[in-house]
């Protein structure tokens, strides 16, 4: 199982490598996004109650990247499903594999441009004067809750394609990628959120994902919003692999 | 009547990027009332050169005139006086045959009052007058075609292009199309068709063009270009444990020129009337003490005369060949 | 001319099918911008309370920009639309009709304009529910002018990337375009309050002065003073990219 997972998360790997144009909206819309929001509202850090910072744009990076690995999430949906559409899928299945790994493969591969997703926006980040706050530690575990994060959403996304069955119905799923951002601290601190946003932020787990990313960069290493973070990243994975997995084999019953 | 070409092209070109050359050089002419068949494999430059002839394309070369405009300087001229249906039938599915046939006719300036008058008699002219009201996206693929076909003549064109009309269809749809084509080209209409489809260029075409490699390679009406490349002739298979083709050569002298195969048991025999003669060549044969196990009576085809300009098959052929 | 405008009309009222024989086809282009409108101001609502914000609250200030924004979407969707046209040979049957070239664009894109007045009711209606207070009929019309003139610059610019590309898969291309466009102004802050790089580019944008022509009324009165750019820059950004788009379309087959 794990050799074909590897052969599969391969196979989407080179696929998206051959086809940079449709990787490229994972992190120009974010990256478009977060210059608009700093330029915008970089004054914000001056509202009472506003965590100190070194800037608007050590703050945003977060929630940029929380953006970016939603929406790559919803790329691997549309991948699978137009795996389905095309008869790609019902080939995987068709052949000895075990087929867990069709899933598998597809969420691993995720769990890698995950990964470059987040390195890019550090990149990003670094290049236009923000600072890790939280050295290489920090680093690292912005990148661990980024992966882990990422992994989830490519899950949710397969799962959602594995139901839907056509690319379109997945690609409708896009503006609820903002909207469930919307009401979460991944922007603007929970404290400063509107009501309900304030209240429905502390159950969305995107806050504490978005936090426990946050946190390594505006400050050194503080144990709690990385827990969280981890915990909310470790949450949402778990039981979305479970859920697409619990997908697939609906799906295979019914064929 | 003008006697001037319908069509005619000079030395036309087309050169895409990089240096490709689809089309080389083509020089026709295609008078008034005339079906053009215009045959070729894919690749041969057939759609590049209908695209030309239609202003979907500028020629980098030569130059190309319909019903007297020429299509790189007088593009409107030429569209208003031509109806293209091209390979792929593109239909707005969500829309009503009727709707779009008015579409049609409003994109070619027919006067308001006139509209809904003239899509009403193409559309019950194709046979389409029960499904009119019915969105294009529920029809099936000849029903599309004959759709296709009406909005390219909404504005009773001069000259009519057709891209590979009939690729596709079953065998009925394609007998009702081509009885159309007829029926237009009776009507005065100049018809330039391309094709993969032998039978049809036969059936149809007063004339033939053939195009490989972007160049014509042959043209002329349908028998004539047959008959250049040879007379029917009659395949015969000898039977017994022991065939004398050689006997069989002697035997058959009298009815015209016969050429035995190194296998010793088929000849093939060149004859002027191959039908009558077939009686003539059995009997002959049986008097030689030879034993018939087959014979057959095989006339060049285009294919035939295709493959002695380019040493390929058409794929058409190949396709009607298969069996069913 | 008449037959030129009956092609115009008839090609508009075609465009205009998807929203009323696709179910939901509609629904996010129309939904977007009002989700945003509410996100944003859900989540950054307080920075209104920052010195130097004008409006009364920051919902107030960020309408406009959706009314904006929903203009941008529509414009985007004609050229899609027009790259799905292409791919499936339609496209090939509108260039061997007689119809002028201008006539055939303006046909294309005319739909663009009336398709904008459906996000943008939507948010009107949604932002009154939400508190935000009624700016006035000559404001009103003034935005609906402008909201029609974006969504048609936006559409010929999103024409010009369809008939380069021929392809949806340009379509991110299209949107990114009048997402630029639109946010790349004072659209989150009054100028004074945005980042040096920020306020730089939205000096040069031309959308800004449409932003500022629409943001009168729901921010501040009516003046002449801000009127006038905002026509003005509408009727540029028309007139440049209406022309490239024809352009454009008279080198098809090149």
């Amino acid at each position: 199982m794990i050799r074909t997972s590897l052969a599969l998360a391969r196979r989407t790997l080179l696929d998206a490598a051959r086809r940079p144009q449709f990787l490229a909206p994972l992190v120009i819309f974010p990256s478009l996004f977060l210059a608009i929001n700093t330029g915008g509202l970089h004054r914000s850090t001056d509202l009472p109650g506003f965590p100190h910072v070194g800037g608007f744009l050590d703050f945003q990076l977060a929630a940029a990247m929380t953006q970016s690995l939603l929406l790559g999430g919803v790329a691997q949906g549309i991948g699978t499903a137009l795996e389905i559409e095309s008869g790609f899928f019902d080939r995987l299945v068709a052949s000895p594999i075990p087929r867990v790994s069709i899933v598998l493969g597809r969420i691993l591969a995720g769990a890698v441009i995950a990964l470059g997703q987040v390195l890019y926006f550090v990149a990003i980040g670094l290049i236009f004067g923000a600072s890790i706050a939280g050295g290489l530690p920090g680093l690292l575990i912005v990148l661990a809750i980024g992966v882990l994060a990422g992994t989830g959403f490519c899950a949710l996304g397969v799962m959602i394609a594995l139901r839907a069955r056509n690319a379109s119905t997945v690609q409708g799923i896009f503006p609820l990628v903002f909207v469930v951002l919307f009401v979460s601290s991944a922007f603007f601190p929970r404290a400063l959120l509107s009501h309900p946003a304030d209240w429905i932020a502390s159950y969305n787990p995107l806050s504490y994902i978005a936090d426990g990313l946050r946190d390594p960069i505006i400050s050194s290493v503080s144990l709690q919003p990385v827990l969280e973070g981890l915990a909310a990243a470790a949450g949402v994975t778990a039981a979305f692999v479970a859920l697409a997995v619990a997908a697939l084999h609906g799906r295979l019953r019914e064929a | 009547m003008s006697t001037a070409p319908a069509i005619e092209t000079i030395g036309l070109e087309r050169e895409f990027g990089g240096g490709l050359k689809a089309v080389k050089g083509i020089d026709l002419a295609v008078a008034p009332g005339e079906v053009y068949g215009f045959l070729g494999p894919n690749g041969a430059g057939k759609t590049t050169t209908v695209r030309m002839l239609v202003t979907l394309l500028r020629p980098t070369g030569g130059r190309a005139t319909i019903a007297g405009f020429d299509v790189a300087t007088q593009p409107a001229d030429v569209r208003r006086r031509i109806g293209v249906a091209l390979q792929e039938a593109a239909l707005d599915l969500l829309m009503t045959g009727r709707e779009l046939m008015e579409l049609q006719a409003t994109l070619h300036g027919i006067p308001r009052r006139a509209v809904a008058e003239r899509a009403a008699d193409l559309i019950g002219r194709v046979g389409l007058a029960n499904a009119a009201e019915r969105r294009v996206g529920t029809y099936s693929g000849g029903m599309r075609r004959r759709l296709d076909l009406a909005m390219a003549l909404i504005h009773a064109p001069e000259v009519l292009f057709l891209d590979e009309p009939t690729t596709g269809l079953d065998p009925t749809s394609r007998t009702t199309l081509w009885e159309e084509v007829r029926r237009l080209r009776d009507e005065g209409t100049t018809v330039f068709m391309t094709t993969q489809y032998l039978e049809e260029a036969d059936q149809l075409a007063d004339r033939v063009g053939i195009i490989s490699d972007g160049l014509l390679v042959a043209e002329g009406t349908p028998a004539a270009l047959k008959a250049e490349i040879g007379a029917p002739h009659l395949d015969i298979t000898l039977g017994g444990e022991a065939p004398d083709a050689e006997a069989a050569r002697r035997a058959l002298e009298p009815y015209g020129a016969c050429r035995p195969a190194p296998d010793g048991a088929h000849v093939s025999l060149q004859v002027a009337d191959g039908a009558a003669a077939m009686a003539g060549v059995v009997r002959a044969l049986d008097d030689a003490g030879l034993l018939v196990e087959g014979i057959e009576l095989v006339r060049p085809t285009l294919d035939d005369v295709f493959l002695a300009k380019t040493g390929e098959h058409l794929e058409g052929a190949a396709e009607e060949a298969a069996p069913a | 001319m008449s037959r030129n405008a009956a092609m115009i009309w008839a090609l508009a009222r075609r465009a205009l099918n998807e929203i009323t024989r696709v179910p939901g086809a509609a629904v996010p282009g129309v939904l977007a911008p009002t989700i945003f409108m509410v996100g944003l101001s859900g989540v950054f609502g307080q920075a209104a309370r920052l010195p130097g914000f004008d409006a009364a609250d920051f919902r107030t200030f960020i309408v406009p920009v959706g009314l904006l924004q929903g203009a941008a979407f529509t414009g985007a969707a004609t050229g899609v639309n027009l790259a799905r046209d292409i791919e499936r040979g339609w496209f090939d049957r509108l260039m061997v009709c007689p119809a002028p070239r201008t006539t055939i664009l303006l046909g294309v894109v005319a739909s663009a304009a009336v398709r904008s007045l459906l996000p943008a009711t939507l948010l009107t209606c949604v932002a009154f529910a939400l508190g935000v207070d009624f700016p006035g009929v000559p404001a009103l019309l003034l935005t609906i002018v402008l909201i029609m003139a974006l969504a048609t610059a936006i559409a010929f610019y999103a024409v010009i990337i369809a008939l380069r590309f021929r392809t949806q898969q340009a379509a991110p291309l299209m949107q990114m375009g009048g997402f630029i466009a639109v946010l790349f102004t004072a659209a989150y802050a009054p100028k004074a309050l945005l980042a040096g790089w920020l306020s730089a580019v939205a000096t040069v944008n031309p959308v800004s002065p449409i932003l500022t022509g629409v943001r009168q009324g729901f921010v501040g009165d009516v003046t002449w003073h801000d009127t006038w750019p905002a026509l003005l820059a509408s009727a540029c950004l028309l007139v440049v990219l209406g022309s490239w788009a024809v352009h454009r379309l008279g080198r098809v087959g090149d």
